[in-house]
């Protein structure tokens, strides 16, 4: 299948649109950037666009990728700057290059939780250090597939690394690289845990940004 | 974005329909603009966003430098909720800041079930709902839409109406407003001012007085205002304003393609049909530059779809050229192209083979009526041979399904009508088994049926609507009728119909009832989700306000009706006369065979419409 790869950003009003809208969103700008894409076969063709590894709504991120087909007749270079006249604001393709590895050797996502803790977070980055620290910390999730209607995930084996660091202003940001996919683990599922595992610690806000997609070496995958 | 709102859209069904930044939304710098514009639509994104009127004056306003005009639709009610726990005001989606401190506040008004929504927005704005409450300070509150021709019924919250297009006279509002600001007018002057500009309705400026039995006396304009206001119309639309770049939603709304607008008006004069009589007369656009707009509105927009709009497309004269022009560019790129609005009459094979060469949907045909009797009573001028020759075309091309729509309640309509109905449903499918292309694949036909809803400035202005009884009776005396597995039939809800025909032909006592009925928790009467038929009644009950006087009652012949401080430009004597042809039941010649006379060539240069 299509061997061309996009690396955008989604950002600020961008963050809410959804997965299955921000592919119809791509279908339309590649007709409005007038970039010839490769379609599906079959009985009704549609431009094939896959973007790997859903983002939730309200997340930012900063490394999602598009798989695409381009036509003949036009250069990868050009390709960017053409997109970003035609997407709306929040979405900014920031490379296009040939795929050369699957998209399953994706293995780690490098999360930034920024948690917004007006009242100080010492406490808090404690109890939650402690309970990443854990051998072993099972929680309950729902899930549709599972017969009994939710799934068993072992947290710390599902966490590469993570730090805190401090920031001005109330807030501070754990950077966590957490496991992309077969299973993955969603960092608002982690949060939810955590503040499930410790209520009288709870930040007034909570963001979400993807910096940065790895292999199982934890190497920067592309 | 504040964090206030980052916080509760994660909460909310379809985040992205309360964030703008779509491909298109147009961001002006706050600091080149002195005039500020929140252009509401008192229903969901989805349902305002497939607008066209919209969309054209979203350009039009925006085209002003200094002006930034951005867009408010009504919060569905989980975010109501949240906007009202945090305390959020009602903001513009463009710039993300309170409305409550714009200029003007401008709602496009289309549907009678939308009011409590106007009171509802604004109240979530922090505007104050009633004009009188509002001082010095409070924004502007204007409304537009086909709603306007009766604007008495929602004249307590609007401080001004616009009548019929708005491309030119929202500019001239616009720029007294601008120059109000400058020189530091009052309200009352500004209003004044306002009500001199014709299309412009400003209803503190008129006294409304009653008779004993509940009709009214007399409408009397003060300083100097001259009813009726006659509608606005853009006596050249291939010199007006056309949005071929326009905003692409980045989430899914109902009509989710390219709009191309191809004429305004109608020829036809079906009696019962507002919309026929007020966007009178028929201005067409010229085909090359509508091949044009539509090329470059599928390149601006990147949609894989494009559908014609107006009334009755298929009276446009050059329709078959305007189809293959599109198709030379729409074919090769997969993209479909689809006419709404076909008549019975004159769908054509070579229409029929051009919208297959892209994609095939349902056919629709609104016959009106069951009998020729009651369709030449209506004016709906077409016959069952008609009928029969546009199935034939269609089943021997392939289309298996077809949709009828009928009204029951119309005027004279009598039991022989409603049976007609069933008669025309089975014989629509009697012709599918003839001609259908493929005998192996079954005949749908599928008739919906609505309560008939007398409108103002129509023929049938005077009328009653039958009540939910009798409408009832009539439904089941079709549906008793018209047993068939193949057929499927659908009838509207009588209670909507009701109330649209309460606010459609109301008063200004009305308004108490809409605010009180707000107050009690109505909005989005429009969505089942929302609407409670006995929250309403009680209202009524409890106001001492009754609702069969608007909607069941036959007004006398020489009665002052609330609407008349605005025309569209079509005289009563005229509608007079064509409910007098309606008993009789002799149909009026469409305006290309012989000119009626109704007044609405006042608006053409020369005194003659283009028909």
């Amino acid at each position: 299948m299509p061997k061309d790869r996009l690396r955008f950003a989604k950002e600020g009003r961008a963050r809410y649109i959804s997965h299955l809208d921000l592919m119809r969103t791509f279908q339309r700008a590649f007709v409005r950037a007038d970039l010839p894409i490769k379609h599906t076969e079959g009985f009704n063709p549609h431009p094939f666009i896959s973007i790997a590894l859903p983002l939730s709504l309200g997340f930012s991120s900063q490394c999602e990728l598009l798989e695409f087909g381009l036509l003949p007749g036009v250069e990868r270079e050009e390709v960017p700057a053409r997109l970003n006249a035609a997407l709306p604001e929040g979405v900014r393709v920031l490379e296009c290059y040939p795929g050369q590895r699957p998209i399953r050797e994706l293995a780690w996502l490098d999360y930034a939780i920024s948690l917004d803790l007006p009242r100080g977070g010492a406490a808090l980055e404690a109890a939650w250090r402690e309970a990443l620290g854990r051998e072993s910390w099972v929680v309950e999730k729902p899930s549709k597939k599972a017969k009994s209607g939710a799934v068993s995930l072992d947290i710390p084996k599902m966490v590469k690394s993570f730090t805190f660091t401090d920031d001005p202003e109330g807030t501070r940001t754990l950077r966590i690289v957490l496991a992309a996919q077969n299973p993955g683990l969603n960092p608002s599922v982690l949060v939810n845990a955590l503040t499930a595992e410790f209520p009288d610690l709870l930040p007034d806000g909570v963001r979400y940004r993807r910096l940065e997609v790895l292999d199982s070496e934890g190497k920067v995958f592309r | 974005m504040t964090k206030e709102l980052e916080r509760i859209l994660p909460l909310v069904q379809k985040p992205a329909r309360y964030t703008g930044g779509e491909y298109r939304a147009v961001v002006k710098d706050k600091s080149e603009v002195t005039f500020r514009v929140a252009f509401c639509f008192p229903d969901t994104y989805e349902i305002g966003m497939s607008n066209l009127g919209m969309r054209i004056l979203y350009g039009v306003m925006n085209a002003i430098p200094e002006v930034w005009c951005e867009r408010v639709f009504a919060p569905w009610g989980d975010m109501e909720e949240q906007l009202r726990a945090h305390g959020i005001p009602l903001y513009g989606l463009e710039s993300g800041d309170p409305i409550a401190g714009f200029d003007l506040i401008a709602f496009s008004v289309g549907y009678e079930m939308s009011y409590t929504n106007i009171l509802n927005m604004l109240d979530l704005a922090g505007v104050p709902v009633r004009r009188e409450d509002r001082g010095e300070d409070s924004p502007l509150v204007v409304a537009g839409g086909t709603c306007c021709y009766d604007p008495e019924p929602i004249s307590d919250f609007i401080d001004v109406f616009s009548l019929g297009e708005g491309e030119e006279v929202t500019v001239e509002m616009i720029r007294l407003c601008q120059r109000a600001k400058a020189e530091g007018w009052s309200r009352a002057r500004l209003l004044g001012a306002l009500g001199q500009v014709p299309g412009l309705y400003v209803p503190s400026l008129v006294e409304v007085t009653y008779n004993d039995d509940g009709t009214l006396r007399a409408l009397t304009p003060k300083h100097g205002v001259k009813l009726p206001v006659l509608k606005r119309i853009v006596s050249d639309l291939n010199a007006s304003y056309f949005p071929t770049q326009t905003i692409v939603p980045s989430t899914e709304i109902v009509h989710d393609r390219v709009m191309l607008e191809v004429f305004r008006g109608c020829i036809r004069g079906c009696r019962f049909c507002q919309a026929g009589y007020a966007y009178r007369p028929v201005r067409a656009k010229d085909p090359q530059l509508l091949v044009e707009q539509g090329i470059a509105a599928c390149k601006d927009s990147g949609y894989q779809e494009m559908t014609l709009s107006s009334l009755s497309t298929s009276d446009y004269r050059p329709l078959e050229r305007l189809c293959d022009g599109l198709l030379d560019y729409c074919a090769p790129r997969d993209i479909g192209l689809s006419l709404p609005s076909l008549r019975a009459d004159n769908f054509s094979m070579g229409l029929m083979r051009r919208l297959q060469a892209t994609r095939k949907s349902g056919l629709t045909f609104a016959p009106e009526a069951g009998t020729q009797r009651l369709r030449d009573a209506i004016n709906k001028n077409v016959t069952e041979e008609d009928l029969k020759q546009s199935c034939r075309v269609a089943f021997s091309g392939g289309w298996s399904s077809v949709k009828l729509y009928f009204m029951l309640g119309l005027p004279t309509e009598t039991d022989e009508d409603v049976l007609g109905i069933a008669d025309l449903a089975k014989k629509v499918l009697a012709w599918g088994r003839e001609f259908g292309a493929d005998q192996r694949r079954g005949i749908r036909v599928t008739v919906s049926t609505a309560c008939f809803v007398p409108k103002p400035h129509t023929a049938f202005q005077w009328e009653a609507q039958v009540d939910r009884a009798e409408y009832m009776r009539r439904v089941t005396l079709l549906r008793e009728h018209m047993r068939d597995r193949n057929i499927t039939y659908n009838w509207h809800d009588p209670d909507t119909s009701f109330l649209e025909a309460v606010f459609a032909r109301g008063d200004r006592r009305l308004g108490a009832v809409i605010q009180e009925a707000w107050r009690r928790g109505a909005k989005f009467d429009a969505w089942s989700e929302y609407f409670d038929m006995a929250r309403w009644m009680e209202t009524f009950a409890d106001l001492g306000v009754d609702p069969r006087f608007y909607a069941n009652r036959e007004r006398g012949r020489d009665e002052v009706f609330p609407w008349e401080v605005t025309s569209v430009g079509v005289s009563r004597d005229f509608f007079a006369r064509e409910r007098e042809r309606a008993y009789q039941a002799v149909i009026t010649p469409d305006c290309r065979r012989q000119c009626s006379g109704c007044g609405a060539n006042q608006f053409c240069p020369g005194g003659v419409c283009d028909a």
